[in-house]
């Protein structure tokens, strides 16, 4: 498993994490070699999470772009609502291998939370879920679904109150009980393996896109897009595709129209070492790392997966920020025309799909990932309606 | 780098703990700065750790991140760093921590060289992991900066005897699992193979255990292990914002520092290096 990308990537951690994460590597590289693990990875994705998933041809949203055929990647139809399953079943099974009795695990929209709660439930691992006061407020659903589904969720009240606090609060809890205890990282972000091992697990996303292409429209995709928060869902997307023709697009969230970063890491930030991993990382002049500002939480990370930092510099993939409100109006175009709620997070991948559509001619495809189902954002949709967004 | 080292040998030939307390870098506690580390000086410290604050301090708990934010808040910046170095270290040697971001944002070599020009004798960087650490060396050599490298019980005495040999200024021991602070460990950790380890591969630097030392008692805990000293974070801070009288900063370093660990029985203290 690569340590780096390119510059980027590594373990920045405290000793104490050193061996669990030489474990974790070690495991994971037994068990993918293991035809009984995949054999049940593929079972419990199958029954237990709902793939493969569609890849659905967006008629009307494509009508109303005027250009290239929009195609969406359906991981909103995954159990739980999100990708995020793909990721938490595969760490889960991982953990249950390394014989730890105990989950813990960050969340920022809360679809992490919940997908690593039903993982928790359903292989009877004990989980306990850190996440930011503020997200709390604006994603409760999700919340209450963990509550249900037999987690403990941890208010974190320092800081930003977000994302990355909560990144904090379970790498601490982490260090001090890492001897009976998996961190379920949520994206392909943190110290080596997590970002190689994520991208493995979610890279079942593309190798589906490129398979589904084929047998739809007898070709690859012209043009893949994903939004990027930690990056999971995209890299995932684009992995399966580095070495294809297919251009690729990347999507951060600009945060607030005028003079905001955002949290657009790629786009604004610089490198550092954020959570355990060098990587563009919005920070101030002094090196501290800055608040960010989105209005979807799944995507309001001040960090980013050390694999983007490299496909930026490389030039494979281009990135590009769309603002709150391309993602307000993107969620209005797929629920009107598509009869699709999605997430605030891939809202902001459709709004840049739909720009990049329009530029190109109607013998082109464009596949976006719509990484997750919008039931847990209709509080901050109505909200910003009401306001006259 | 020779001043920190001497300090730290000599206070272990004399057959002393060695006694580091740590002060967060705070723009709004800049005047009392020197009264403070006289005061450590007086009560039997041996040299002083400036903590830096960073946004995202993942090894420390409540109080060091409290401290850490409060600093922030108050607009402290690297040039209080260098400023607070330059007042702290014409008293006592003085090491400078902080994380790994606030010095690679001011590039490897030219963050370290401003630290080593204000008079810092070495660098302690809690999350950089032996395996990131080669750059590191590298730049803390040519600034003529002691890199302090970190051991812990989740290691293998193994794993400890290389690091202890890339070690400069002391091996920084973390003496259970979790992070700085009050709360009580897990299950207390068998620290003397690990110490035993460090002696044998580097027998001239000392070995301090760091996180929870807060009083006589977990101090001669921490001495057992046969270390060299300890360090003293998280108690001096929650001291420090009752704004005590300095008498009252002399004594409590004063009962740490007079405190002497009883090894285990059976063990022998590990060989007293001296300079040659
Ligand atoms: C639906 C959805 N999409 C995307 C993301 C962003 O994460 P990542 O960039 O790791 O895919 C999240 C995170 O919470 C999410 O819930």
């Amino acid at each position: 498993m690569p340590r780096r990308y390119g510059p980027y990537g590594g373990a920045f951690v405290p000793e104490t994490l050193v061996p669990a994460l030489v474990e974790l590597e070690r495991t994971w590289t037994e068990a993918r070699a293991d035809p009984a693990f995949r054999a049940e990875l593929t079972l419990l994705s199958r029954t237990l999470g709902g793939r493969p998933t569609p890849l659905y041809f967006a008629r009307n949203l494509t009508r109303r772009a005027g250009g290239a055929e929009i195609w969406l990647k359906r991981e909103d139809l995954v159990h739980g609502g999100a990708h995020k399953f793909n990721n938490a079943l595969g760490q889960g099974l991982l953990a249950r291998r390394m014989g730890k009795p105990r989950l813990i695990a960050e969340t920022g929209a809360g679809q992490h939370g919940v997908a690593t709660a039903s993982i928790g439930a359903a292989l009877g691992l004990e989980t306990e879920v850190y996440m930011g006061e503020v997200d709390m407020a604006r994603q409760r659903p999700n919340v209450e679904r963990m509550r249900l589904l037999g987690a403990k969720v941890h208010p974190v009240t320092t800081g930003s109150r977000t994302l990355k606090d909560a990144i904090n609060a379970a790498l601490r809890d982490w260090i001090a009980n890492v001897r009976t205890t998996h961190y379920l990282l949520g994206s392909a972000v943190g110290p080596h393996p997590f970002p190689s091992l994520v991208a493995d697990f979610q890279s079942v996303i593309g190798r589906e896109i490129l398979r589904q292409s084929r047998q739809s429209f007898g070709a690859l995709p012209d043009l893949a897009v994903a939004c990027v928060g930690g990056g999971s869902n995209a890299i995932g997307t684009f992995r399966p595709m580095l070495r294809t023709k297919v251009a690729l697009l990347g999507i951060e969230a600009g945060g607030p129209r005028g003079g905001s970063r955002g949290a657009a890491s790629l786009s604004h930030g610089r490198p550092g070492v954020l959570h355990g991993a060098y990587t563009y990382v919005l920070q101030n002049r002094e090196g501290q790392v800055a608040d960010t500002e989105s209005v979807s939480a799944g995507l309001d990370y001040a960090g980013v997966g050390p694999e983007h930092a490299w496909l930026r510099d490389s030039g494979r993939v281009t990135y590009r920020a769309v603002h709150d409100d391309g993602a307000l109006t993107a969620f209005r175009w797929l629920a009107e025309e598509e009869g699709i709620l999605p997430a605030l997070e891939p809202a902001h991948a459709i709004y840049a799909a739909v720009g990049e559509a329009r530029r190109r001619s109607g013998r082109e495809r464009v596949v976006v990932t719509l990484s997750g189902r919008g039931d847990k954002d209709l509080e901050v949709v109505l909200g910003a309606l009401r306001r006259g967004a | 780098m020779e001043r920190f080292d001497a300090a730290l040998r000599s206070a272990r030939a004399l057959g002393r703990p060695v006694v580091v307390p740590y002060l967060m870098v705070d723009r709004r506690r800049r005047s009392g700065l020197a009264g403070v580390v006289d005061a450590l000086a007086r009560g039997g410290a041996s040299a002083l750790e400036l903590g830096f604050p960073f946004s995202d301090p993942i090894a420390d708990g409540p109080t060091l991140e409290a401290a850490a934010g409060r600093a922030l808040d108050h607009g402290t910046r690297w040039s209080d760093l260098l400023d607070q170095v330059r007042v702290a270290g014409a008293r006592l040697p003085t090491a400078v921590m902080t994380y790994a971001n606030p010095v690679l944002y001011r590039g490897l070599r030219s963050g370290m060289k401003s630290l080593r020009r204000a008079g810092a004798g070495a660098l302690i960087v809690p999350d950089l992991s032996f395996e990131e650490a080669g750059p590191w060396i590298h730049a803390a050599h040519s600034a003529d900066l002691a890199l302090v490298l970190f051991a812990a019980p989740a290691i293998s005495p193994r794993r400890v005897e290389h690091i202890a040999r890339r070690s400069r200024g002391f091996l920084y021991l973390v003496s259970r699992y979790g992070t700085t602070g009050r709360e009580r460990p897990a299950g207390s950790a068998d620290l003397a193979p690990l110490v035993r380890a460090s002696h044998r591969a580097a027998p001239e630097l000392p070995v301090l255990v760091g996180f929870g030392v807060r009083d006589r008692a977990s101090a001669v805990q921490a001495l057992a292990s046969g270390a060299d000293g300890v360090i003293v974070g998280s108690a001096l801070e929650e001291r420090l914002e009752l704004r005590p009288r300095t008498t009252q900063i002399v004594r409590f370093i004063r009962t740490i520092a007079s405190a002497r660990g009883t090894p285990p029985a059976g063990v022998a203290r590990p060989r007293r290096a001296r300079r040659p």
